[in-house]
This record gives structure tokens, C-alpha cells and sequence, in this order.
């Protein structure tokens, strides 16, 4: 990995709440935000836009559900590293996302520590 | 991977030693062979050199005997003859010793020097060829000219040689005794070298015997760990077995995965070949995707246990009896590293089916234990009067569905009676227990319900189906006396606690202190299991308050619930009011109230409201229930009716509005699809038109859609006014 250069961040959640949530507790130095998406078509315009290294996915979503947006962000950019953020507690939709190309899974709800570490482990 | 290691270093070893000692017994050979040589040819030059000391003597005594012959003038020639061979036999026998190269020593040089020296003498006696006499008759025989200068060289060399011949026997003699010490020399290194080569090939011997020695110590200690690998597998309760790169399980797994499968041909099966048969195929799917990943080094090993799918899997197989037995299987997943990354996915699994059941069961024991102390709330509130009331009633009520149930029937249209007949008072008693708030009575009673819904289902009834209920009944007596006897206790707690405030005896509960002493007609069943509350006229008001804050709470509705006049219900009418208010309350908050965001949208107020007023009129008393809810449409009524098949479609659209509005007292019918404890059976107002009938009574609905609701009962004063107490 390139010590130099921050790796870029994109969080994609439908609730602002939980945008802001990740955005404020997320303490990484070299890990600059470059954008949120609320739905699967947004993050996939945001993706070209700012061609981000780290993407946090919600998988509820209107309009494009995360798993397809991990799909689409995968066939973008093969090395992009996608941490998914749910409230689903299914295994099946973990195992789902992960065939599909993400990287890290995270439940919801999480505590700060939770999510550092999730983060950590997915920009090693 | 560790017994391969120790296996290859104990080869190498093996090889290197062996190797060793075959070059070492190489090298013995050779040399050995060398001496041998050597030995020969000191051996050859040792008999030379011992055969050459006689000749110095065989000269000279030769010289001698040609000077005697010589000069007593007699026959020379074999004399010279003779010399002529020693001389030269010597000769080359000396030039052979030196030629040959073995032998290099100072006694042979000085030897051939001597011999150098005996040259210039004896060579030209050697080399005569002429007469030595002349034959003369004067004088006999004398020398020739030749003869005498023959004569004198023989005399000189033999001189010579008597002088020289013990010199050179001297130094012939000293180079033998040199070369047989060359000899014994050789011959002792041959001899140690033989020894160094037995030493070798002893230790070969013992080396070969060691190794021999180790490597069965080895294979029994391979043999051994593959015994105990056996006995591991055989006894360990979890299933073990390793995946390959092509999710096909491997030749070695523990015995606990025959008994946890039922099969015992795993080697070479693959994963998904092993739970095809025992799980739905959407896990299938998941489970064999997850097998993917893991052997994909992309998620780290406790991501990978985070999102195992399989960490409780149900699957159903065969008992063995012909039936179907659920059991639930854990699965961990462990990546088995090798150098070049995954080797092996490890799978252990084990039967946790003893301990889901038992955390069930915890669970259950738990929801008990609440539901326990919920009720003891839930009694806390009640007016004993009331719940006394209840009990008894739901007694009787139950008492009643066991005589249904005994009723002979054999026919399916008598098995179809008795069923309506058990739902409708079950339906009751679970409406009683449900406005109360006694949660565990109705929840036990809704499950009986359920067996009767689903004996209606049935194409074919036999009086078989109906023993599961007969159990369900008896839990359910028990249960009601157990509340009995809870609530005893409860009210003498509360006695004593009023008595130790008052020191006055007046009445369990204040609702009950205000209510008219007890009439004896309205004491349906006098209290023989608590003779102290015989049954009164009760105040409906809290009842009818719990309920429908209960009901709001459970179908999210907001309504307020506006009573009027019913102090003045006289005690016959108490039951069936009670029983109608029920049914109507439970019927406007699931079917009337809209929800609060409906309502809003329809611009109505977020609260509903439900009134109810009892009241007297000409013939005796009306009672009326309104809702400001959804109302009635008669199209949604035939629909669920043509849906329930109460009536074909033909007859539906034929219909006008008061016969369809008339559908709700159909027996059955239900706008609900789906069941809950308040509204969905199909029972109700049925039974509420049913127990007005009885009266003498008479019911009537109006509806506006989207306005309300309103039902009118009118009952006769008649039987109210002979025992009327109000």
C-alpha cells in the first residue's frame, strides 16, 4: 500500500443518520471521505466520480440494493476494498456480499471500536 | 508433516554413513590389492636375490676348476663352457633385479657396482674362443700363443674373484635380507589393512543393524500414531474430515460423522453431495458459496467464522422408524496452511441438538415464568369479583366443550357440529380471558382454537383427531385451577392487608364494596370453590377499559373509549352485554379504527372514538355501540363471503345492501384472512346475534363507509324486570 497518499473513502448508507455516524467515528488519518451515496445508483455515479480505495455499503437501499452496488463497484475497480455495513444478521446475505466482492462485514448496530477495527483490517 | 521430516533426515543419514563406509572399504580394496602387488614382486625379487648369492662361489669355483684344467693342460672347453652360463645367467638375473624397479636400495647398487668392477677381469676370459694348446710329439700338449695370455686372465680373474666373491655374496646377501624385511613390511600393512577392512565392514554391519533397528522403531512409532489417529477418529464425538480444492472430502474423518449422517461413503464425496438431501436448497446454495470463499484467501479467518452459515444448521433425515427426525448440526471451518497457501480446509462438526432443545426449553421455562408473573399482575388489577366470575364461567364453558367432545358422533356433518359448537365457546372463554388480560388462559385456549381450525381443514374427522384435545383441555383445567387457587391466595392477602388498614370486614376490592348485594337468580353458579364471592352484578367499565387498551396496544390503534349507562345493565343481561361489548370491541379495533396515519390522511382526528351507551327505551333497554372508524363496505363483504365459499359469486352480486350487511351474523364468516387472538376466526358477531336472539332480543347494524359503525341491540324488559337488581 502506498504510505504516502490518503486512501479515499466513500460511505453508502440510505439513513443520513447512519452516514454521519460512520463519518464522525471512522479516526484514521489517511483516510480522506470523498463522498456519501444514499442508494446503490448514486454510489455507483459517485464511484466514476472520485474513484474512491475504501467503500463502507449499506445493503437495504432504494433504487439499487448493495449487493448489486458491490457488483457494479467490483467490475469498476477490482482492488477497491468494501466493507458491508448492515442491520441484516442473515449469514446467507453475508456469504452473498462477500461471494460478490466485498471485503469486511459489519453489524449493525456497531460500536466505534467495531467499526476502527472492521476499517483497519480491511486497508491492511 | 513432522514423522516425513525425521523419516527423510533419517535416509539422508542412512545413505551418507553407508556411503561412507563402501568407499572406505573401497579404498582397503585397493590398497590392499596395491600391497598385494607389491608384495609378489618383492617376493619374485627376494627369490632372485637369494638365488644370485650362490653365484659369486659358482664362479670362482668355476675359475678355479679352468685354471686347474688349464694348467694340468686337460680339457678345457666344458670348464669355460660352464663359466660362459653362470657368468651370464648372473648377469641378467643381476640386470633383471635392477630392471624391475621394486627394488631400490644401496646393497643392490654397491652389487651391481662390484659386479661392474668384476667386468674388465672376467669378460675377456669369458669371451675366448680360440685353442689353448698345441698338440706337439716332443713335448706333448703346450699352450698356444692364445692359451697363455688365456691362462694368464683366467688366473687373474680367478684372483679376482676370490678376493671379490664374498663382498659380493656379502652384499647379494644384505639386499635380500633388505628385501624380505620389504616383504614382512608389506605383508604387515596387508595385514593391518585387512583388519582396518573387517573394522569397516563390522561397522557396516552394525551400522546397517542400527539403521535396520531405528527405522522398525520408526515404523512402529508411525504405526502407533496412525493407531491412535484411528482411535481419535473412531471415538471423538465431533465429525471430522478435511475438504480439497475440490470441496471433496478426503480418505480420513471420525466415526461420529456415520452417526451423525447416516452414511459412511464419505471419501471422495463433496460437500454438497453430503447435505443435498438434508437441508433447503437456498442453505444448499449458501453453504456451498461460503466453501467457495474459504478456500479464497481474501477474508481473514474470523470474518469467515463471523459469516459461518452453517454455525446451527437444521437438518432433517430419516429416525430409522420411517419417520423424520430434526437435529442441528454445528459446522466450523478451520483453513489448513501449506506453503503454497491453502492445503486443506479442516470441517468439524458437531451435534448440538441436545443443547438448541435445552435453550428452547430455557426459553420456554423463561416465557412461563413470565407469562406467571405477567398473570399475578394481571390478577393483581382484577376485581376478585370479576376474575371469580370469570373462572367460574370459563369453568363451565370448559365443562361444555367436554361434553362436545363426548358427544357421540359418526357421521362427518356431526363431527363438523361438535367442532363449530367447541369453537364458539372456546371463542368465548379465550374473549373473556383475553379482556381480563389473562394472557396465559387465552394463549392456551387460542391454541386449542387452533386444533379445531385445523381439524376443519380435514377432508375426513374421526373421533381420533379430537384426543390431542382432550390433553389441551385437561393442561387447561389445570391451569384455571391453579389461578384459582392463586387467586385465593391473592385476595387473602389483600384481606389481611385491608383488615390490618380497617380492622373492618367489608369487601375484597372497593368495585366490589359498591356493587348491590347478590341476587340469586344471577348467581348462575353459585361459588362452591369460593363460597365467600357468590356471583354479583359486576361493573363492566374496567373490564371493557383493559380490554381496549390492550387492543390499541396490539393492533397500534388509537381510540378512546366512551362508556354510558352501564351501572344500569340489569344482572341477566350482564353476560351477554358483556359478551357483546367484547366481540364489538374487538371487532371495531381491529376491523373499524383505522390506524392513527390513515386516519390523518382522511383527515379525521388521530384518536378514534368507540362510545357505548346502555340505555332504557319504550320495550326495555337498548345498547349501542358506535365506532368512527372505517365502516362497513357491503362490496368487502361479499367478497370475503364469496371468498370463504358462505356464498357463491352469483349469490353475491344478487345481493343487495342489507343482506349483505347481514352476512356479519353468518356463523364463519370473517373479513380477516389471517388469524390473531382478536378478530379472524370467523366467530363473533355470530354469537353476539345468536345470544341476543336468545334474549329476545334484536340487533341491528348501520354504516357509512369511512364515517362508522354503529350497532343497535334492543332487549326486551320483560326478563329484566323479574329479577332486576340494577
Amino acid at each position: 500500500m502506498n504510505a504516502r497518499r490518503p486512501m479515499k473513502l466513500m460511505i453508502v448508507d440510505d439513513s443520513n443518520i447512519m452516514r454521519r455516524r460512520i463519518e464522525r467515528s471512522q479516526q484514521f488519518e489517511d483516510l480522506q471521505l470523498v463522498g456519501t451515496a444514499g442508494n446503490g445508483v448514486e454510489a455507483i455515479e459517485l464511484f466514476k466520480r472520485t474513484d474512491p480505495d475504501v467503500v463502507t455499503m449499506d445493503l437495504t437501499m432504494p433504487r439499487m440494493d448493495g449487493i448489486e452496488c458491490i457488483s457494479h463497484l467490483v467490475a469498476l475497480k477490482p482492488e477497491v476494498r468494501i466493507l458491508v455495513v448492515s442491520a441484516l444478521a442473515d449469514k446467507a446475505t453475508a456469504v452473498e456480499a462477500m461471494e460478490k466482492g466485498a471485503n469486511g462485514f459489519l453489524n449493525k448496530p456497531f460500536t466505534d471500536r467495531q467499526l476502527n477495527e472492521a476499517i483497519a483490517e480491511l486497508m491492511r | 508433516m513432522m514423522l516425513s521430516g525425521t523419516e527423510r533426515r533419517r535416509q539422508l543419514i542412512t545413505a551418507g554413513v553407508g556411503t561412507v563406509l563402501t568407499l572406505v572399504m573401497g579404498a582397503v580394496l585397493f590398497v590392499g590389492f596395491r600391497i598385494a602387488t607389491q608384495m609378489r614382486a618383492s617376493i619374485t625379487a627376494l627369490q632372485t636375490a637369494s638365488s644370485l648369492q650362490n653365484y659369486p662361489d659358482d664362479i670362482t669355483q668355476q675359475l678355479t676348476s679352468l685354471r686347474d684344467r688349464l694348467e694340468a693342460r686337460a680339457y678345457s672347453g666344458q670348464a669355460l663352457e660352464d663359466l660362459q652360463g653362470t657368468v651370464r645367467r648372473f648377469d641378467r638375473q643381476l640386470k633383471e633385479l635392477n630392471a624391475t624397479g621394486n627394488v631400490r636400495s644401496a646393497e643392490l647398487t654397491r652389487a651391481l657396482q662390484l659386479w661392474h668392477e668384476y667386468g674388465p677381469v672376467i669378460e675377456p676370459v669369458v669371451s675366448f674362443n680360440a685353442q689353448p694348446y698345441v698338440d706337439s710329439d716332443t713335448s706333448g700338449s703346450s699352450f698356444s700363443r692364445e692359451g697363455r695370455a688365456h691362462y694368464a686372465e683366467v688366473k687373474r680373474a680367478q684372483l679376482f674373484a676370490t678376493d671379490n666373491a664374498k663382498v659380493l655374496q656379502a652384499q647379494l646377501l644384505t639386499l635380500a635380507t633388505s628385501l624380505q624385511h620389504d616383504a614382512s613390511d608389506a605383508a604387515a600393512r596387508l595385514r593391518a589393512l585387512l583388519s582396518i577392512g573387517v573394522l569397516a565392514a563390522l561397522v557396516l554391519a552394525a551400522a546397517a543393524a542400527w539403521f535396520q533397528f531405528t527405522r522398525s522403531r520408526h515404523e512402529r512409532a508411525a504405526r502407533e500414531a496412525q493407531e491412535q489417529t484411528r482411535d481419535i477418529l473412531k471415538t471423538v464425538r465431533e465429525g471430522f474430515f478435511l475438504l480439497d480444492a475440490d470441496y471433496r472430502i478426503g480418505s480420513v474423518w471420525s466415526e461420529a460423522l456415520t452417526r451423525m449422517f447416516g452414511r459412511d461413503d464419505f471419501a471422495g464425496l463433496s460437500f454438497e453431495e453430503l447435505l443435498k438431501d438434508l437441508v433447503p436448497a437456498a442453505t444448499l446454495a449458501t453453504a456451498t458459496k461460503y466453501i467457495k470463499l474459504l478456500w479464497g484467501e481474501r477474508a481473514h479467518e474470523n470474518l469467515m467464522k463471523s459469516i459461518n452459515p452453517l454455525g446451527q444448521l437444521e437438518i432433517s433425515m430419516d429416525n430409522g422408524h420411517g419417520g423424520k427426525e430434526t437435529r442441528y448440526l454445528q459446522f466450523d471451518f478451520h483453513r489448513v496452511m501449506g506453503p503454497a497457501g491453502i492445503k486443506h480446509v479442516l470441517c468439524s462438526v458437531g451435534d448440538i441438538t441436545s443443547s438448541v432443545l435445552l435453550a428452547r426449553e430455557l426459553q420456554e421455562s423463561q416465557d412461563n415464568a413470565n407469562a406467571q408473573v405477567d398473570m399475578m399482575l394481571a390478577m393483581m388489577h382484577i376485581d376478585p369479583l370479576q376474575l371469580v366470575s370469570f373462572l367460574d364461567g370459563a369453568e363451565t364453558g370448559l365443562k361444555l366443550v367436554n361434553t362436545i367432545l363426548k358427544e357421540p358422533a359418526r357421521t362427518d356433518a356431526e363431527f363438523r357440529k361438535k367442532l363449530s359448537g367447541l369453537f364458539r365457546e372456546l371463542h368465548s372463554i379465550k374473549g373473556e380471558a383475553s379482556a381480563l388480560s389473562l394472557s396465559s388462559i387465552a394463549a392456551r385456549v387460542h391454541a386449542l382454537e387452533d386444533i379445531v381450525t385445523e381439524l376443519k381443514k380435514k377432508a375426513e374427522l374421526s373421533g381420533n383427531d379430537f384426543l390431542p384435545m382432550v390433553l389441551k383441555l385437561d393442561e387447561l383445567l389445570a391451569h384455571l385451577r391453579s389461578v384459582r387457587e392463586m387467586a385465593g391466595r391473592l385476595t387473602a392477602l389483600k384481606e389481611s392487608a385491608a383488615g390490618a388498614a380497617t380492622t373492618a370486614f367489608t369487601a375484597p376490592a372497593p368495585s366490589a364494596a359498591a356493587a348491590p348485594p347478590p341476587a340469586p337468580a344471577a348467581a348462575q353458579q353459585s361459588g362452591t370453590r369460593a363460597p365467600q364471592y357468590a356471583r354479583r352484578a359486576e361493573d363492566l367499565t374496567p373490564t371493557l377499559h383493559a380490554l381496549a387498551e390492550r387492543l390499541a396496544q396490539d393492533h397500534g390503534k388509537r381510540f378512546r373509549l366512551k362508556l354510558a349507562g352501564l351501572g344500569d345493565v340489569p344482572a341477566p343481561y350482564v353476560a351477554t352485554v358483556k359478551d357483546c361489548l367484547i366481540q364489538m370491541l374487538r371487532n371495531a379495533a381491529v376491523h373499524g379504527i383505522e390506524a392513527p396515519e390513515v386516519r390523518r390522511a382522511l383527515t379525521k382526528q388521530d384518536v378514534g372514538v368507540v362510545s357505548v351507551a346502555f340505555q332504557r327505551s319504550a320495550e326495555g333497554f337498548d345498547l349501542v355501540f358506535e365506532d368512527d372508524g372505517a365502516g362497513i363496505a357491503p362490496d368487502s363483504l361479499k367478497a370475503a363471503a364469496v371468498r370463504q365459499q358462505l356464498v357463491t359469486e352469483e349469490e353475491a352480486a344478487a345481493m343487495d345492501t342489507r343482506t349483505a350487511m347481514a352476512l356479519i351474523f353468518r356463523p364463519g364468516f370473517s373479513t380477516q384472512d389471517e388469524v390473531s387472538m382478536d378478530a379472524g376466526r370467523g366467530v363473533g358477531m355470530d354469537v353476539v346475534a345468536r345470544s341476543v336472539y336468545a334474549l329476545g332480543g334484536k340487533i341491528g347494524v348501520s354504516t357509512h363507509p369511512g364515517k362508522y359503525t354503529r350497532f343497535k341491540i334492543s332487549l326486551p324488559a320483560g326478563q329484566a324486570s323479574s329479577t332486576a337488581v340494577a
